[in-house]
C-alpha cells in the first residue's frame, strides 16, 4: 500500500516538474522525486529483505535527493543561470499531451507487464515516467532543465530496475551512481564556460 | 438522525470560524498580530445591523440573488457524507448534483455582480465564469474517479464505503484524485494562487469584485455563503480523502472531524503564505494540472488498477 | 592483468596534472604504451578471466581492444602536431589527455566486460569523457555540440540501460543475479520464459546503440559534433568509441540470434537499409571532409551490423577492423587537407613537395580508395564475404528474391557513395589551385602505421585469426 502511495508521489512530482517554470522549483521537484524513489527502494528492500536494495535506497536519498540538487543549485548561482525557464510546449498543449502520453504508455506497457510476475503497475509507471522525462528534456531550451530531464530519465530507469527485476546487482547500481557523479563533474566543467549569456541560448 | 442534524448545525456554526482561522494563521505566520478567531461572527453581526443600500441601477435580482446564492449551498449541506459511523446520510446524490448545485450558486453570484451595472461587477463575473468553467470538468472527473474506487456513484455512499474499505490497492490513483481535489478546493473558494480574498486590487480581484456594491444583510449572506462553500469543500475533501476516525463514538468522531477540517484550513493558510497569486491568465494552467491529475487518477484506476 | 591494463591510463591521468608545457611529449609516449598490455593479452590463451566472471578477455574482445589501441597510438602521434594545424593552447592538450585516460578506462571495461551492467558503465564513462574532449576546442560551436552530445548521448545511453533492464528482467527468473552475464545468458538463452520481453529489451538496446552510432533518425548529429571538435577527437570517435558500441551490439545480437533470429534479422536489416539509403544521399551532398568521412562511417557501421546479423561474423569483423584503421587515418589527414580552409575540397591533394609530401598524398589517396572498397582493400573482401553470406542465409529462408532485391538496392546506394568519393578525389587531385601545404613527421608516421595495419589485415595469418574468432 505504501509502495503504491509513493509510486503515485513519484509520478505526481514528475508531472508537476513538467509544468514548472522556475529553475529552483524544478530542482525541488527533482529532489522530491528522488526522495520518493529512495523511499520506494527502502520499502521494497525491507519487504523482500534485500540488503543491497536498502543500501541503494540510502545512497539514492543521499546523492540524488540531497547532493545533486544542492550542487546544481550552487552551480546555477555560481554561473548565473537564467532562472525563469519557460517550456517550449505551452501549458495548455501540455495538458493534453501529458494524459495522452500516459494513456499511450500504460497501454504500451501492457504486453510487457503481462509477462512480469508481480509489481506490474510499477513497470507501467516507470515506463510512462521515462517518456515524461523525455518530454521534460524536450520541452526546454535551456541547458539546466535538460540536465534535470536527463537525471529524471535516470530516476525512472532506476525505478524500472527496482520494480521490474527486484533490484539489479549491487555492482551495477553502484556503477550507475559513479557514472552519475562523473556526469555531474562533466556538467560542472561544461558550465565553466556557460556564462550569463551562454545559459540563455545554448 | 440526531447526529446528522447536529453535524449540519456544527458545520454551519464553524464555517465562519474556519475562514477566520485561516486569516489569523496567515497573520501569525507573517509576524502580524493575529485577528481574533471570532472575527467572522463579529463581521456577521455587524453587517446584520447595518443599513442595506441598493444601487439605483440594480433590478430586483439584487434582492433575490443573495438568497439564491446561499440556498443551493445549504441544500448541499444536507447531502454531505456522514461524520459518524451509522449516522443518517443521503446516499443517492452523485457528483453531478453537487457540482450542479455549486454551479447554480455561482450563477446567481455572477448575476449579482452583473446586476449592479458597475464596471467591476461585470469584470468579476466574467472572471468567475472563466474559472468555474475550468473547475467543473476536473471536479466531476475527480469525484467520479473516487466514486469508482469506492464502488458507488453517490458521494455520501462513496465516503462511507471508503471509510469501511480504504482502497489500499488503489493508493496511487487515490493520491492523484486527492491532489486534483485540493487544487479545486483552492480554486473554487478563491484562495490565493487563484484569487486573493483579502484585497480590493482591481487587477486581481474576482470574488470581491462581484460583491463590491452589496451591503448590509445581503453582504452578510454572501459572506456566509462563501464560508459555507469552504466548509462544504473541506468536509468533502476530509470525508473522501481522509476517511478515518468514523468508527468512534459520536462526540469523539465529530471532534476528529473538526480537527481534520482545521488541518485542511491550516494547509490552505500555510500555502497561501508561501505562494504568490497567479496572473489571471495563468490560472488555466493550474486548473489544467488539476484536470491532468483527475484524468490520471481515472486512467491509473482503469488501466493499471493501481 | 587488470592493473597492467589500467596502468598507462593512470600514469596519463597523473601526468596530466603536471603544470608544464613539456609534459605533452611524455604523455604521448605513455599513450603508445597502451598497446603493450593489450598485445600481452592478445598472446594469452583465451578465454582469460581478468576479473572473475565480470571481465573476460575472449578472442572477440581482445581483437577489438587491440584494434582500438593501435588507433590510440596513431591518434597520440597525430596529436603531437595538432597545434601546427589548428589554434589550440598547450593547456588543452593536458586536459585532453586527462579525459583520454578516463575514456580508455571506460573503454577497457566496456570492451572486456562479460556483464551487461559493466558494459553499460564503461560505455557511459567513455561517453561522458568524450563530452569534455569535444570541448578542448574553444569555440562556441564546439561548446554547443558538446552539450548536444551530452544530451543525445545521455538519451541513447539511457535507452541502452532501459533495454538492459528489460533483458535482465526477462532472464532473472532462470538465472538470478547472474542474468547480466553475457556468456551465461547465451548458454541459457533457450530457457528464457518470456522471449518477448527479451526481444523488446534487445530492440530498445539496439535502438540506443544505433542512435549513438548515428543511424537512421539521428544521422547528422554525430557528423556535426565531429565537425565542431578537433580532428583527433573525430578519429577517436570513429575508431574507438564506435568499436565499444559495436562490440555490445555483437554480444547482444548473439543472444538474440538464439532466441528469435527472424525478428533480429528483419529489425536490423530494415534499420540498416533505411540508414544507408539516407546516408548515401547525405554523402552525396557533403561539402567538407569531416562530414563526408563521418557519414561514410555511419554507412560502414550499418554494413558491419548487417554482415554480423546475416551470419557472417568474419566479414563483419574484417570490415570492422578495416574501418577502424582507415577512418581515423582519414580523419587525421584532414588536419593537413584542410589547411587551405574547411570547405575547400578542390585542390586539397595538390601542392605537396618533397618525399614527405608525396608519401602523404599517396597514402591519403590509398585510404580514400580503400574506404570505398576498391579491390586490394580488406573492405572489398569483407563486402564480398558479407554479401555472399547474405545470399546464403536467404537461400535457407525462401526469401531469396527479397534478399537479392535488398542487395541490389544496397549496391545502388553504395555506387552512389562510390561515385561521390571518386568525384571528390578527382576534385582534390585535379581541380583548384596549388597551395603549399606542410606535412609533419609524426602525422606521416601515424598514417604509415594505419596503412601497415590495414594492409596486414589481408595477410593470411591475420585472416585466419579473425576467422578463428567467428
Amino acid at each position: 500500500m505504501m509502495v503504491d502511495f509513493f509510486i503515485g508521489l513519484f509520478l505526481a512530482s514528475l508531472i508537476t516538474a513538467i509544468f514548472t517554470t522556475r529553475l529552483f522549483r524544478l530542482l525541488l521537484w527533482y529532489s522530491f522525486n528522488s526522495l520518493t524513489l529512495g523511499i520506494l527502494a527502502l520499502l521494497i528492500g525491507f519487504k523482500i529483505d534485500d540488503g543491497a536494495m536498502i543500501i541503494t535506497g540510502i545512497v539514492t536519498i543521499i546523492i540524488k535527493a540531497v547532493a545533486i540538487p544542492y550542487f546544481l543549485k550552487s552551480f546555477s548561482q555560481k554561473f548565473h543561470f537564467v532562472r525563469q525557464i519557460t517550456p517550449n510546449v505551452q501549458t495548455h498543449h501540455a495538458i493534453m499531451l501529458v494524459p495522452a502520453i500516459l494513456v499511450f504508455t500504460f497501454y504500451l506497457s501492457q504486453p510487457v507487464t503481462n509477462m512480469m510476475s508481480g509489481n506490474t503497475n510499477y513497470v507501467a509507471v516507470s515506463i510512462s515516467s521515462l517518456f515524461l522525462s523525455l518530454m521534460l528534456m524536450m520541452e526546454h531550451k535551456n541547458v539546466a532543465p535538460k540536465i534535470i530531464g536527463f537525471l529524471s530519465i535516470e530516476n525512472s530507469l532506476f525505478l524500472l530496475g527496482i520494480t521490474a527485476t527486484n533490484g539489479m546487482p549491487m555492482l551495477v547500481e553502484l556503477g550507475i551512481f559513479f557514472d552519475l557523479l562523473m556526469a555531474i563533474i562533466v556538467i560542472n566543467l561544461l558550465f565553466h564556460r556557460e556564462g550569463f549569456q551562454g545559459a540563455k541560448d545554448a | 438522525m440526531i447526529a446528522y442534524i447536529f453535524t449540519i448545525v456544527v458545520l454551519l456554526l464553524i464555517a465562519p470560524l474556519l475562514l477566520s482561522f485561516i486569516k489569523s494563521l496567515k497573520m501569525f505566520l507573517l509576524f502580524k498580530r493575529p485577528a481574533s478567531l471570532l472575527q467572522g461572527y463579529r463581521n456577521f453581526s455587524k453587517l446584520m445591523h447595518k443599513e442595506t443600500i441598493i444601487s439605483k441601477e440594480a433590478s430586483s435580482i439584487t434582492r433575490y440573488a443573495p438568497f439564491l446564492v446561499l440556498s443551493p449551498l445549504l441544500v448541499i449541506m444536507f447531502f454531505l457524507p456522514p461524520v459518524v459511523h451509522g449516522a443518517f446520510y443521503v446516499s443517492f446524490v452523485d457528483a453531478f448534483t453537487i457540482t450542479g448545485l455549486i454551479a447554480l450558486s455561482t450563477f446567481f453570484l455572477m448575476l449579482l455582480g452583473l446586476d449592479s451595472a458597475s464596471a467591476f461587477g461585470g469584470m468579476g463575473s466574467s472572471r468567475e465564469a472563466f474559472i468555474s468553467a475550468l473547475v467543473e470538468p476536473a471536479m466531476v472527473l475527480t469525484v467520479f474517479s473516487v466514486s469508482m474506487m469506492a464502488g458507488d456513484l453517490g458521494v455520501a455512499q462513496a465516503a462511507v464505503n471508503l471509510s469501511e474499505h480504504f482502497p489500499k490497492e488503489h493508493m496511487a490513483s487515490f493520491l492523484f484524485a486527492g491532489i486534483s481535489f485540493f487544487i479545486l478546493l483552492l480554486a473554487e473558494n478563491g484562495r490565493i494562487p487563484i484569487d486573493n480574498p483579502e484585497t480590493h486590487l482591481e487587477l486581481t480581484m474576482v470574488h470581491e469584485a462581484m460583491i463590491l456594491d452589496i451591503t448590509g444583510v445581503y453582504l452578510a449572506i454572501i459572506e456566509t455563503a462563501a464560508s459555507v462553500k469552504f466548509v462544504i469543500f473541506a468536509s468533502l475533501f476530509v470525508s473522501l480523502f481522509i476517511p478515518f476516525g468514523l468508527q468512534f463514538s459520536v462526540p469523539i468522531a465529530i471532534a476528529i472531524f473538526i480537527v481534520k477540517l482545521f488541518a485542511v484550513a491550516f494547509v490552505v493558510g500555510f500555502l497561501e503564505v508561501n505562494m504568490a497569486k497567479l496572473r489571471l491568465f495563468k490560472v488555466p494552467n493550474l486548473l489544467g494540472i488539476a484536470i491532468v491529475f483527475a484524468f490520471l487518477s481515472l486512467i491509473t484506476f482503469y488501466v493499471l488498477g493501481a | 592483468m587488470l592493473e597492467f591494463l589500467l596502468l598507462p591510463s593512470i600514469i596519463i591521468f597523473i601526468l596530466s596534472f603536471i603544470k608544464s608545457d613539456k609534459v605533452n611529449i611524455p604523455l604521448a609516449f605513455v599513450s603508445f604504451l597502451l598497446v603493450l598490455p593489450v598485445t600481452k593479452l592478445l598472446l594469452m590463451p583465451k578465454p582469460y578471466a581478468i576479473l572473475g566472471d565480470y571481465l573476460v578477455a575472449d578472442k572477440l574482445s581482445t581483437y577489438v581492444l587491440f584494434v582500438s589501441s593501435v588507433v590510440a597510438i596513431g591518434v597520440a602521434l597525430a596529436l603531437l602536431t595538432l597545434h601546427k594545424h589548428v589554434k589550440v593552447s598547450k593547456h588543452a592538450y593536458r586536459r585532453f589527455y586527462r579525459f583520454f585516460a578516463i575514456f580508455w578506462v571506460g573503454l577497457i571495461f566496456s570492451i572486456l566486460s562479460n556483464h551487461m551492467g559493466i558494459y553499460w558503465i564503461g560505455l557511459e564513462l567513455a561517453t561522458l569523457s568524450t563530452v569534455y574532449m569535444i570541448r578542448t576546442n574553444h569555440t562556441d560551436a564546439a561548446h554547443k555540440e558538446a552539450w548536444n552530445y551530452m544530451i543525445v548521448g545521455a538519451i541513447a545511453i539511457s535507452l541502452i540501460l532501459f533495454g538492459i533492464i528489460l533483458i535482465y528482467a526477462s532472464a532473472k527468473p532462470i538465472l538470478g543475479e547472474d542474468a547480466m552475464n553475457f556468456s551465461l545468458l547465451l548458454e541459457h538463452a533457450k530457457e528464457i520464459k518470456s522471449p518477448f520481453l527479451f526481444e523488446l529489451g534487445f530492440a530498445i538496446t539496439t535502438l540506443g546503440m544505433f542512435v549513438k552510432m548515428g543511424f537512421f533518425p539521428m544521422n547528422l548529429w554525430l557528423s556535426n559534433i565531429e565537425r565542431a571538435s578537433f580532428y583527433p577527437v573525430a578519429a577517436l570517435f570513429s575508431g574507438i568509441l564506435e568499436s565499444a558500441i559495436i562490440i555490445g551490439f555483437f554480444r547482444f545480437s548473439k543472444i538474440a540470434m538464439v532466441i528469435n533470429y527472424d525478428q533480429l534479422f528483419v529489425f536490423v536489416f530494415a534499420y540498416t537499409i533505411l540508414t544507408i539509403f539516407i546516408v548515401s544521399f547525405l554523402i552525396f551532398r557533403a561539402k567538407d571532409f569531416i562530414r563526408l568521412f563521418s557519414l561514410s562511417g555511419i554507412e560502414h557501421m550499418a554494413l558491419i551490423a548487417m554482415f554480423w546479423t546475416s551470419g557472417a561474423p568474419f566479414a563483419a569483423l574484417l570490415h570492422f577492423g578495416a574501418h577502424a584503421f582507415l577512418k581515423p587515418a582519414l580523419f587525421l589527414s584532414t588536419g593537413v587537407l584542410e589547411s587551405n580552409g574547411k570547405y575547400k575540397i578542390a585542390g586539397a591533394l595538390r601542392g605537396y613537395k618533397g618525399f614527405k609530401g608525396s608519401l602523404f598524398w599517396f597514402l591519403v589517396s590509398l585510404f580514400l580508395l580503400a574506404i570505398i572498397s576498391l579491390p586490394p582493400s580488406p573492405m572489398f573482401f569483407s563486402e564480398l564475404y558479407g554479401f555472399g553470406s547474405m545470399v546464403s542465409v536467404a537461400k535457407e529462408s525462401h526469401h531469396l528474391l527479397a534478399m537479392i532485391g535488398a542487395i541490389l538496392l544496397l549496391l545502388l546506394f553504395l555506387a552512389l557513395i562510390f561515385y561521390k568519393f571518386i568525384e571528390i578525389y578527382q576534385s582534390m587531385k585535379y581541380e583548384g589551385e596549388e597551395g603549399e601545404k606542410k606535412v609533419y613527421l609524426s602525422e606521416l608516421l601515424s598514417l604509415v602505421i594505419f596503412a601497415v595495419a590495414t594492409a596486414s589485415l589481408i595477410l593470411p595469418q591475420v585472416m585466419s585469426y579473425i576467422e578463428g574468432i567467428a
